[in-house]
């Protein structure tokens, strides 16, 4: 009895693992061997080379470049996502009862499930120095009208607002479960004892809400690293496309792929990204950690 | 029509099995009739697909079973494909379109066959090729490719917009740029440029910016690398040639207010008058036919000589059709194709002893291009591996240097930017070993 | 703000006109909030209808006074956008399909059968789990350009077979309502382990498979960074690939270019209107809570 139970369970798992192992393990241990060798994608010989890569990503200025523009559009998209989010989320709670609800769950979700290209051509449009309403409603207010995607610090801006707009829906559903299964009769408690709303909200809600954040905020960030569709589209540097390019880490890895032809290098800069990403998840899980979680 | 893809899709489909039978049924489905000849042409120029569907078109009467593809994608996306397409297999013959200076690598590393012997012989002979197309083609002595059109830069000035600044004649020395430039800006009521003197790249585009720094920097007697004795590479911008080049651009930008890298540029920007002048490549003539047939416009030489980025067509393809793909490559350069070319799609053809006078007196704009002066230059780029890199690192450089409106009047400044991006190419050749002394 | 039950408010008149008026307040907050969310795909639409001449316009406006069809004509006939859609979409259900076999499969024997040896590979799914794709797709590509499966629908495929959080989500899923007795009545009655499987488990899952489908399709149709390198000829583009290289021909035609981009909406939309509420349902039914 207990032999055919292991072997059903054998065997049921055992072709996903095969997937797994050929389509995560394989190529995630390809990467880190690869930023060891020096391959130019076309020749037969892959030399090792030891951490030559690395050090020459630390003195690379494209390379920091792609760093901190990256850092700066994730950790921006974060801190404006999750504060929104809560908020949003907690006024929609609140007004759960309205027949206005769906509607306002689908509206903030939209953004989050349309292509990410067509989302960054209407957002291109918004932000276009000589044509777009934004530059338009500005100066209708007398405000000095500004080249958005050519800027280097607002073109930044630009994709971050973009990211947070697309990003900004999935969190609100996601706090808005949470709000939902948060327990009634604290909050009755707590209004008996003359808590305001606001109140309640700060000191009852968001540590209660801490599994949800933690949870909202590495997907958030991990996905603000990875960053690419969006700058690949807003502040492309397609020839004739109005733009300035924002160079993005996942950008620099694939220019030194495919078009410098380095894939030692590119790897080795994978290396680095997956470190930040993990040590940012594993700081993450520490601060706002609870009992019990996972 | 989709020969080609279907045909690779059900091969890898026969070559594996179970959970490929259970969701067989999903695949695409659709193969085409198996006796045509399937020839799949790509090109890194969208503009250049109608010749080569006019070619095909041409070639109907040979070759009734032959089916030509046409796959133009932008360049960086096709420089892409070459790369990974070529060290997979491609399915099917493969006719390739590529720069001299980017194919190097693929030879390097016996990617593509040598071209067959009718085809090395019309590419040797002198009365079709100049010797600077030939040896663009080759590698090691042997002939690979077959020399098509080239990318060469002149200068391209709206003359309505000339005369309305009282001008009659192109500039003729790079000092003359900046000056006409200054006349020919057109301003708003706060002074700032609204059609801009003359046209600059300075952002967009990746390494097109440096290749375009590089065509005003051969003016005035530099490079971005030149040969050195020892068969290698190195920097040469980092001198007096450099400084005046950079110097003219900030000038033009932060100085003299003739242009703004917001502002609307290239042809697009030349052809709804946005701009008076700019340096481009001849596919822009047909792109203002196309696009803005009634612009009055004229063409010059520069100053000095010009970029000529020869581009060849190469194959890759086994047996009965690789002759198939080559016959076609061949018929590219029939005399009555070329003239096509010129004329519609405006990229200049290489071969010479063609009679092109039917193109240039219709369009006397070409003569710029193929009839230059008796003592014109022309420099083309490296056939080196790191040559796209150099180029890259070099655009990013400067795109932040033509930002900087603190380095418009500080030579030493210029100095020190122009020093620490040669510097940067440097490293990046002594890298790949190629840094001469 | 908590939600009091509207009708426990026994303390007069006065407090039910503040909490009316703060739910006013707070709807009208709202409704612009979602009406600026909503704005740039409006923006986008309305884009789409106007001519060329009036793209040019200043200042823009939201709804063209010449509305035209020639845009959409002009991107249908000239591109294959019809192609690239139903590229994304065979890709998208291809994908879904295989990440809901292997992650209630998985999520199932990891939850109920614990054996040491796959308490590693939970471990190294979770691990894999937080790691990019962007960080391993270029090795996986040549593992697809080694299988001769680029420019397919397969290599598409190779890099969405499987998802870590789905087999996550499935796992806590199994754990938390899917009790032991009921598998072990069934094994006593004599029913077979697939069976088992099969017949209840399978059921029982039914909201968070619900969930994770519409997660797995969206993460397929939204991809951009590997069907880009995978996907190089015209005819096999994604749809957002061929839309991002719409724009990079020399010109760029903004009316053509939100045509395609709204024809593309159309699809997103639809199908995002049809499954919110599984999507609603089964994010709660995954234990996000403790």
């Amino acid at each position: 009895m207990q032999r055919k139970r292991w072997m059903f369970a054998l065997l049921a798992i055992l072709p996903t693992l095969a997937i797994f192992a050929y389509v995560r393990i394989y190529p995630i241990g390809d990467t880190l061997r690869l930023s060891l060798h020096k391959w130019d994608i076309l020749s037969k010989n892959k030399p090792f080379i030891g951490f030559a890569n690395f050090e020459e990503l630390a003195g690379d200025p494209l390379f920091r470049e792609a760093l901190l523009n990256t850092t700066i559009i994730a950790f921006g998209v974060l801190l404006i996502t999750i504060p929104l989010a809560l908020v949003l989320a907690a006024l929609i709670y609140h007004r759960t009862r309205s027949r206005f609800a769906g509607f306002y769950e689908t509206a903030i979700f939209i953004p989050h499930v349309v292509s990410l290209v067509p989302a960054a051509m209407a957002w291109k449009w918004i932000f276009d120095a000589r044509l777009g309403p934004l530059n338009a409603l500005l100066t209708t207010f007398g405000f000095v009208p500004k080249a958005w995607l050519f800027d280097p610090v607002l073109s930044v801006v630009c994709i971050i607002v973009l990211c947070s707009w697309q990003a900004l829906g999935y969190a609100v559903m996601i706090y808005l479960v949470g709000f939902k299964s948060l327990p009634t009769s604290l909050f009755e408690a707590a209004k008996l004892d003359g808590a305001s709303a606001p109140q309640s909200f700060w000191y009852l809600s968001v540590p209660l809400l801490k599994p949800i954040t933690l949870y909202v905020s590495v997907v958030t960030l991990v996905s603000g690293f990875n960053v690419y569709a969006q700058a690949f589209v807003l502040a492309s540097d397609a020839q004739g496309a109005p733009g300035r390019q924002v160079r993005v880490l996942v950008l620099d890895m694939l220019e030194n792929s495919f078009r410098n032809y380095r894939v030692g290098y590119a790897a080795s800069e994978a290396v680095v990204l997956l470190a930040i990403v993990l040590v940012l998840t594993l700081i993450q899980f520490r601060l706002l950690r609870e009992k019990g979680v996972r | 029509m989709i020969g080609a893809l279907n045909s690779a899709t059900t091969t890898s489909l026969k070559r594996r099995s179970g959970r490929t039978a259970l969701l067989g049924a999903f695949m695409l489905t659709g193969l085409s009739a198996a006796s045509a000849q399937t020839v799949t042409v790509w090109s890194g120029y969208p503009e250049m697909a109608p010749f080569y569907e006019h070619v095909a078109q041409g070639l109907k009467a040979k070759h009734p079973n032959l089916n030509v593809k046409v796959e133009a994608i932008a360049l960086r996306e096709h420089e892409k494909r070459i790369a990974l397409g070529l060290t997979s297999g491609v399915a099917g013959a493969t006719v390739i379109e590529l720069q001299g200076s980017t194919v190097r690598r693929y030879l390097e590393n016996d990617l593509l066959p040598k071209a067959p012997d009718a085809v090395v012989n019309f590419v040797k002979d002198k009365t079709n090729f100049d010797e600077f197309f030939t040896s663009n083609a080759s590698y090691e002595g042997a002939i690979y490719g077959v020399p098509l059109f080239r990318g060469q830069a002149a200068l391209f000035y709206n003359t309505d917009m000339f005369k309305a600044a009282g001008l009659t004649t192109p500039p003729k020395t790079m000092e003359e740029y900046t000056q006409y430039a200054e006349k020919l800006t057109k301003r708003g009521s706060d002074g700032n440029p609204t059609a801009s003197g003359w046209s600059l790249r300075l952002t967009g585009g990746g390494q097109g910016i440096a290749e375009k720094f590089w065509i005003n920097l051969f003016q005035y007697g530099g490079s971005v690398l030149e040969p050195t004795a020892d068969g290698k590479w190195r920097a040469n911008y980092a001198n007096e040639a450099g400084r005046a080049t950079l110097k003219q651009y900030l000038q033009n930008v932060h100085v003299l207010k003739t242009v703004t890298p917001e502002m609307p540029a290239d042809a697009e920007a030349f052809e709804r008058g946005q701009t008076a002048m700019f340096i481009r490549e001849s596919w822009v003539i047909g792109d203002i036919a196309s696009k803005a047939p009634n612009l009055t416009y004229a063409t010059a030489p520069l100053p000095r000589g010009s970029i000529a980025l020869p581009t060849n067509l190469y194959v890759k393809a086994e047996g009965a059709d690789a002759k198939a793909a080559w016959d076609f490559v061949m018929a590219t350069n029939e005399p009555e194709n070329l003239t096509w070319l010129l004329k519609n799609v405006g990229w200049l053809p290489n071969r010479s002893g063609v009679d092109y006078s039917s193109v240039t007196n219709a369009a006397p704009a070409f003569n710029a291009f193929v009839n230059y002066p008796k003592d014109y230059k022309f420099f083309t780029l490296p056939s080196i591996g790191p040559i796209e890199e150099v180029l890259t690192r070099l655009a990013a450089q400067l795109t932040n240097a033509f930002r900087n409106a603190s380095l418009a009047k500080d030579d030493a400044a210029i100095d020190a930017f122009l020093k620490s991006a040669a510097d940067e190419t440097n490293q990046i050749l002594r890298r790949e070993g190629l840094l001469g002394k | 703000m908590k939600p009091l039950p509207e009708n426990t408010s026994s303390r007069g008149m006065s407090m039910r006109t503040k909490e009316r008026l703060v739910n006013v307040m707070i709807d009208v907050v709202l409704t612009a909030t979602c009406l600026l969310m909503i704005l740039p795909l409006v923006f986008l639409v309305s884009n789409a209808f106007k001519t060329p001449q009036e793209m040019l316009a200043w200042p823009p406006t939201v709804i063209p006074d010449d509305p035209t069809v020639a845009n959409f004509k002009a991107v249908l006939g000239d591109t294959p956008l019809l192609r690239w859609i139903g590229n994304s979409i065979l890709f998208s259900v291809l994908s879904t399909f295989c990440i809901l076999a292997t992650s209630s499969i998985s999520g199932y024997i990891l939850g109920k059968f614990r054996y040491r040896a796959f308490n590693v590979f939970f471990a190294i799914i979770l691990a894999t789990a937080i790691v990019p794709f962007e960080v391993y797709m270029i090795p996986l590509y040549f593992q697809a350009k080694a299988l001769g499966i680029l420019n397919t629908t397969w290599g598409l495929l190779l890099g969405y077979l499987v998802m870590s959080f789905g087999i996550f989500l499935i796992r806590q899923n199994v754990i938390q309502s899917i009790p032991d007795e009921l598998l072990e009545a069934a094994r006593i009655d004599g029913a077979g382990e697939f069976w088992i499987f099969w017949r209840i488990v399978l059921p029982l899952l039914r909201g968070a498979l619900g969930a994770l489908g519409v997660l797995a399709f969206f993460q397929a149709w939204t991809a951009f960074a590997w069907p880009l390198i995978v996907a190089t000829t015209r005819d096999s583009y994604t749809i957002e690939v061929g839309l991002a290289l719409f724009q990079t021909g020399f010109t760029v035609d903004l009316g053509r270019l939100s045509a395609a981009s709204a024809l593309v909406l159309i699809p997103s939309i639809t199908l995002f209107v049809l499954l919110r509420r599984n999507f609603v349902q089964g994010v709660a039914s995954t234990g996000l809570k403790e």
